[in-house]
């Protein structure tokens, strides 16, 4: 990437993310207290040793302990309850409010329900209202947080200062940690590029808008830590849009956009697009649905002077014999690149846009019984694409997978693919397809002179068998082996023909979850160990 | 009035609640309203917001005691209305701290790839994408089971490991989240539409 590019993405990112801290992000409420404890699976926050709560207006309140429920924007002060504004006082033994209404309850234990409002005029007496009185029965050793302050702002997030993660191992106290509870789905896009780890850290946010800082990890090449920035403005289910720039320590600055937005019950258009190793790639795309019908226009365009563009209709399934179900899809578009796409030939420059139009169908039979207490299904989907210049490609690929449950704890699966394609050039594969001079090399750096049979025709075959150990809700194993017998496959070129992933997934803690993931290839190009560690942690 | 008959189910009967505040002989609850302490029982030792189990006698008179969460189940809404000398107007909550197993079934499209792992991405981990990955019961069924505290809400959206394979409904939107509350024996069964990747 130039600097000049990434100077303005940083600049754009930048902008984005001002956005909302200077316009929305304001806390409706504060809650401060010896101790403040959040938990996470029910959004509840509880403040006890000198608990007060300070509310818009000037307002103030306080008690031995104050229970605030982030789903319902409730809350409860339990003993020597007070509410103040200026220098009207009302005192009780528990008192509850909402974040976002005027209605006060106040609680005597001689008397009962007394209500009034922020304004705390007279209390007129009512019948109590349990609902209102909830205080959440908490082990405090199972916070997700633990802070001393805490600023709200309803229905986005909770910033805990300082915070600390009692039951997360490894989590570092932080003297400031924005937790987001927004359930606009944007909030789940992510414009950085894939990491081995990734620990967001939210700077501030609204309902409709976060930005976050991420400590990465990537596992190369070339390994090390990385820093991300990214910026992300949602609304609801309905639009969203990313923006992020990534540096890694080692290695070039990228940046990356996403953005989506359902225009009506019928059409939606979403657009991407990324800037790495100063290559860049942006695409555009318009779907749109008739009942389980559907189609999608695309257009793509990147670096070199290379664009594509896609027209694609496609059927619902249709109904065949036995619940077996069958889709086609038609497409019609182009690909095109400055200078040439067949650059063998040498008027490569008259082929620049090459146009296309494609056939697939996709065959599916439903979950069906076997014997011995086996489940089978089975898919087969052939596609032909024919090109303007003399040229077509076919591929054909079926699949099948067979489930036995030996019990409710331990499955075993497996899945048998193969995979046919062939490229076709009439009267010239020759030409397309030539015998490489000098020989391919493996990565070990052996010649393969078997690579002089390929001449566009390949196959993959893959055979996995996985069994999968559940003892219980907390701990889940599963062993998966996969064969994989392919042409083009050679030591280190192609997949190995032998890998093995181990997966675990367990909760060690109550609210502590981990899931570990490691696979091994056998002697293949100089690979053993494959360094996909997968690690989540969930509260 | 206070029915003798309910009086007598309630007694000797211990219960966990969380106590809003304690003076002279009275106790208010949680979820609840306000009982009258036992002879001899006292406030000392009770701490607003912290949970204690209390044994409510015949008369419905309540004595305090140490928690035991073996021993004491019960919740403040199975506090005999009867035993309040305040009583709440409506049923009080259930209680919270009970851990309960919510089962989610999820049947995918049969264009999944076949050896693909299937994941819950949830609000609770700001919807990381891969937070959580599905056990396989059947071609295309997946299944996982998870401890939710009883009344928690959870929001939830299918993946196949990244934002970029998340679920998308039959017109190829993005879905609202699907929502399961803590509760036992609940089951939620979703289908997956299509694809975010696939078309």
């Amino acid at each position: 990437m130039t600097g000049r590019r990434a100077v303005a993405a940083l600049a754009a990112v930048a902008g984005l993310a001002g956005l909302p801290a200077t316009a929305w992000a304001r806390p409706s409420a504060g809650l401060d207290g010896g101790t403040i404890l959040f938990f996470a699976d029910t959004l509840a926050l509880v403040a006890r040793n000198g608990a007060t709560l300070r509310l818009d207006g000037g307002i103030r309140a306080g008690a031995d302990a104050i229970a605030v429920d982030l789903k319902t924007d409730r809350v409860v002060l339990a003993g020597h309850a007070f509410i103040q504004r200026g220098s009207l006082r009302a005192d009780a033994d528990a008192i509850a409010l909402d974040l976002d209404d005027q209605r006060i309850d106040l609680l005597d234990l001689a008397s009962g329900d007394h209500r009034t409002t922020r304004a705390l005029g007279e209390a007129v007496q009512a019948p109590i209202d349990p609902a209102r009185f909830a205080f959440p029965d908490v082990v405090d050793r199972y916070a997700y947080i633990r802070a001393k302050h805490a600023a709200i702002t309803p229905h986005a997030n909770v910033r805990f200062r300082p915070a600390a993660f009692p039951t997360s191992v490894g989590a570092v106290p932080v003297p400031s940690y924005l937790y987001t509870f927004a359930t606009s789905a944007g909030f789940g896009a992510s414009a950085l590029p894939a990491a081995d780890f990734d620990q967001p850290y939210g700077l501030w946010g609204t309902p409709y808008a976060l930005t976050t800082v991420h400590g990465r990890w990537i596992d190369g090449p070339p390994a090390g830590p990385d820093i991300g920035l990214q910026e992300q403005l949602a609304n609801g289910d309905v639009e969203y849009a990313t923006a992020a720039v990534d540096q890694p320590l080692r290695g070039q600055m990228s940046t990356g956009f996403d953005a989506y937005r359902r225009m009506s019950p019928i059409y939606t258009i979403s657009a991407q697009g990324t800037d790495a190793l100063g290559i860049w790639a942006a695409q555009t795309s318009l779907g749109a649905a008739f009942g389980q019908a559907g189609g999608r226009v695309t257009l793509v365009a990147g670096s070199f002077g290379t664009s594509s563009f896609d027209t694609s209709l496609r059927t619902p399934d249709l109904p065949l014999v036995g619940g077996t179900t069958l889709r086609l899809t038609g497409d019609v578009g182009y690909d095109a690149r400055r200078g040439g796409l067949l650059t063998v030939l040498p008027d490569a420059a008259h082929y620049a846009t090459v146009w296309r139009h494609s056939l697939d169908a996709f065959l599916a039979t439903p979950v069906v019984r076997a014997p011995l207490g086996t489940r089978l299904s089975a898919t087969l989907e052939g596609t032909r694409t024919w090109y303007a210049f003399p040229h077509r490609y076919d591929q054909l690929t079926g699949t099948v997978t067979a489930s036995k449950q030996f019990s409710r704890a331990f499955t075993m699966l497996g899945t048998y693919q193969n995979a046919w394609s062939a490229e076709v050039y009439p009267y010239a594969q020759a030409l397309f397809y030539p015998p490489p001079n000098p020989p391919l090399l493996a990565p070990d750096g052996t010649p393969w002179y078997g690579y002089d049979a390929f001449a566009g025709v390949a196959v993959a075959r893959s055979t996995t068998v996985t069994a999968q150990l559940t003892p219980n809700v907390n701990t889940s194993a599963q062993l998966a082996v996969t064969r994989s017998d392919d042409f083009l496959q050679f030591d280190g070129i192609g997949p190995p023909p032998w890998t093995v992933t181990g997966t675990l997934r367990m909760r060690p803690f109550p609210n502590f979850g981990i899931q570990l993931s490691r696979s091994y290839a056998f002697d293949w190009g100089g690979v053993r160990w494959v360094p996909r560690w997968s690690i989540s942690i969930t509260p | 009035m206070t029915h003798p008959l309910l009086i007598a189910a309630a007694a000797a009967s211990l219960f966990r609640v969380v106590p809003l505040a304690c003076s002279d002989d009275r106790l208010a609850i949680a979820g609840g309203g306000v009982v009258r302490l036992a002879a001899g029982a006292s406030c000392a030792g009770i701490v607003p917001g912290k949970a204690i189990a209390i044994e409510l006698d015949a008369d419905g008179r309540a004595t305090p005691r140490a928690l035991d969460p073996a021993a004491h189940p019960a919740s403040a809404a199975d506090v005999p209305k009867a035993a309040y000398v305040l009583a709440p107007v409506a049923p009080a909550d259930a209680d919270t701290a009970d851990q309960v197993v919510v089962t989610i079934d999820v049947f995918v499209p049969p264009r999944t790839p076949a050896t693909d792992d299937i994941y819950l991405s949830t609000d609770r981990s700001d919807w990381n994408p891969a937070e959580i990955r599905m056990d396989r019961v059947d071609p295309r069924h997946y299944r996982l089971g998870i401890p939710l505290r009883r009344g928690a809400r959870l929001a939830f959206r299918v993946t196949r490991g990244s934002f970029g394979t998340t679920e998308r409904d039959a017109a190829r939107a993005l879905p609202p989240a699907h929502v399961v509350i803590g509760a036992p024996n609940v089951d939620v069964r979703v289908t997956v539409a299509a694809w975010a990747d696939i078309d």
